[in-house]
């Protein structure tokens, strides 16, 4: 209770469901709560991007708001070629059967290049992505203002080491059927990184779904979404471990997925606070709902992911809050009690006196 | 989007600006964390969902995950139950000790109670003294002050009489008009207040002075015997006499008779025959003290 509180907040990824992170920031201004350092992946690093460069949490707020209401009117993603039933099929990573077929693919074409048989040629499109990510920079440019980035909050991102598109989601695939976990995350701290385009690539990489988007290359390697590293424990997707390197002694992590894998027993040293979803975060339903729903870059969904955010925070930190509360009033009490002790002793102490005085 | 709820807000707000206790943390939110993943499993009901999921191996680091939980929550609760019991347990000895300061406090009351009522009985027991004392003061110094104005009138009438102021009267008409004179102020007042030997002392005191005085202006011895007529009862020579002194004379000894006060009565009414109690020859003692008698002793009953 004495050590000073230095807070770090964890944006994990979840793609359009990034917005539910903009109702934990609003909640979290409500609460007056301080944030020292951010971390994030994938589309929570480009939401702790704009917050690390905003002079304060309210212009934060208020750019990422902007953003938002932007991307749920103009979505971010331009097909480079058509193929929806492969754009769903690469984004519904998490998507059960959707990474079958993937996997199914990338076999066909190792088999493929080993027989020299020709494929059509958008499958090789696959590999530098589907989607143009002009748009995505776009918003970064207007949004983030690098030169505010050096004086903001400490940002760490994670970044995972890309083998190129298709290895990667095999990888994962891999991974999500429990044979072997893929690679760790790596993270960044962007502030470190002096050049300000460099700065926006290693974003930018942190967000590049594979397939859809191109990976980056910073360092002489070549680098995708962040989320995908420790595909098992989520330890990519949710980057904890940076901030308690920091020296951040509270943690909001915040889940952009039902049921989250990600655990806090694997941290039992840190004191973790997780803003987990009180009902569902799925809007999509039927078949692909999942793909839809972490690209559901729509007027309908965004609000709501925003305020289900907020109300997830009031109610999970709540909680805490008054937990906590009822423990300080105790102690206070306690401490109240013995500072009386003391004064009860000097009264009895003169009663005493004025007694044997009476006797 | 809707109103937050305020009051929450402003509870929180006011604590989330000091570090939570980790098991706290941990008890508080790892019940969203138990529900929320509670609440996703129980969507993985389909057939396919549960194959998968039992395949890759989810079912079984969930509920793992569950169960840690679950026992983070319970190590949690023990801990805050064992706090909680150490708070109870303090809080307790805290009423034992408040407990004992008031069955302290409620003896020392009584002794404080027990002291005021003996000070208070001490103090009325004190006032009635101090009253009495007081009382009997007043009365002496009355009785001092009384025995100071009589000695003082006495000596005053004595003066006046010596001086010659009862000249135009008999000679024993000087004698009764200074002991009427003396019976109706202070002296009167006094021996009327006065008993015993201070009374007896008093009057004898007077008759002393009186008969001395009277001696001297008959010009005889104190027990020399005269004539009660012509020497006791006469008149003074006619240039002397003092008929408004005679008068009252008369009227201040209207109230005698010839059975029981003699002396006065021929005295003051001058009856053409003397009572068969007045002798006919008398000293300034044997008039003085009949006077005297009758006037302070025999009139006061």
């Amino acid at each position: 209770m004495s050590a000073p509180m230095k807070v770090g907040l964890v944006l994990s990824g979840g793609g359009a469901k990034g917005a539910y992170q903009v109702g934990v920031l609003k909640a979290l201004r409500e609460l007056g709560t301080r944030i020292d350092a951010v971390s994030g992946a994938s589309i929570g690093a480009l939401n702790g991007g704009i917050l690390a460069s905003a002079p304060s949490l309210d212009v934060a707020i208020e750019r990422l708001e902007l953003l938002w209401g932007r991307l749920s009117v103009n979505s971010p993603l331009n097909l480079k070629m058509p193929g929806y039933v492969s754009l769903l099929a690469a984004a519904g990573l998490r998507m059960n059967g959707a990474s079958a077929v993937l996997a199914a693919a990338h076999g066909a074409k190792r088999l493929a290049q080993r027989f020299d048989v020709e494929l059509p040629e958008w499958l090789d499109g696959w590999e530098d992505g589907l989607l143009d990510d002009k748009p995505l920079q776009q918003l970064m440019d207007e949004f983030l203002v690098s030169k505010d980035l050096a004086r903001g909050l400490p940002l760490y991102v994670s970044l995972y080491e890309s083998l190129g598109g298709v290895e990667d989601i095999a990888r994962a695939v891999y991974a999500e059927l429990g044979f072997a976990d893929t690679p760790h995350s790596q993270f960044f701290h962007v502030q470190s990184i002096a050049d300000e385009a460099e700065q926006k690539r290693i974003l930018l990489a942190s967000a590049a779904l594979p397939l859809l988007f191109k990976t980056r290359r910073h360092a002489g390697r070549s680098w995708s979404d962040g989320g995908q590293g420790g595909w098992q424990t989520m330890q990519g997707n949710t980057p904890v471990t940076p901030l308690l390197e920091a020296g951040c002694n509270l943690l909001i992590v915040t889940h952009l997925s039902d049921g989250s894998v990600w655990s806090r027993q694997r941290f039992p040293d840190a004191t973790v606070l997780e803003i987990r979803p009180t009902k569902s975060l799925a809007r999509a339903t039927g078949f692909m709902s999942g793909a839809r729903d972490l690209l559901g870059f729509d007027s309908e969904k965004i609000p709501s992911w925003i305020e289900q955010g907020y109300y997830d925070t009031l109610h999970s930190v709540g909680r805490v809050m008054k937990a906590q509360s009822a423990r300080n009033e105790l102690r206070a009490s306690e401490e109240a009690l013995t500072s009386l002790d003391r004064e009860s002793a000097r009264a009895d102490q003169g009663l005493a006196d004025a007694m044997s005085r009476l006797k | 989007m809707s109103q937050a709820p305020d009051e929450l807000i402003d509870e929180v707000s006011r604590l989330f600006t000091c570090l939570p206790e980790k098991f706290v943390v941990d008890f508080a939110n790892g019940i969203d964390v138990l529900r929320e993943r509670q609440r996703h499993m129980s969507t993985r009901t389909g057939m396919f969902d549960r194959l998968y999921d039992g395949f890759s191996g989810k079912t079984s680091r969930d509920q793992a995950e569950i169960n840690a939980s679950l026992t983070d929550g319970v190590e949690g609760a023990l801990e805050w139950l064992g706090e909680l019991t150490q708070s109870t347990a303090r809080s307790k000895r805290a009423i034992y000790q408040v407990q004992l300061r008031v069955n302290g406090l409620t003896r020392d009351l009584a002794t404080v109670a027990t002291y005021s009522a003996d000070t208070r009985y001490a103090l009325e027991q004190l006032s009635q003294q101090l009253g009495d004392r007081c009382s009997a003061l007043e009365a002496k110094v009355a009785q001092i002050d009384s025995t100071q104005r009589a000695q003082l009138h006495l000596d005053s009438v004595m003066a006046r009489w010596g001086a010659g102021r009862f000249a135009g009267l008999s000679l024993t008409g000087r004698c009764y008009a200074v002991l009427e004179e003396l019976r109706w102020g202070a002296f009167g007042d006094h021996c009327l207040a006065i008993s015993g030997t201070g009374r007896q002392q008093l009057l004898e005191d007077l008759a002393n002075r009186a008969i001395i005085q009277l001696s001297l202006e008959a010009g005889v011895g104190q027990g020399e015997r005269i004539a009660t007529r012509s020497r006791w009862l006469a008149r003074p020579s006619q240039d002397r006499q003092w008929s408004i002194g005679e008068d009252t004379l008369a009227y201040l000894g209207d109230w005698s008779c010839p059975d029981r006060s003699p002396i006065t009565y021929a005295i003051s009414q001058t009856p053409d025959e003397l009572p068969l109690q007045v002798p006919l020859l008398g000293s300034a003692r044997r008039m003085t003290e009949g006077l005297v008698s009758e006037l302070f002793l025999e009139a006061s009953v």
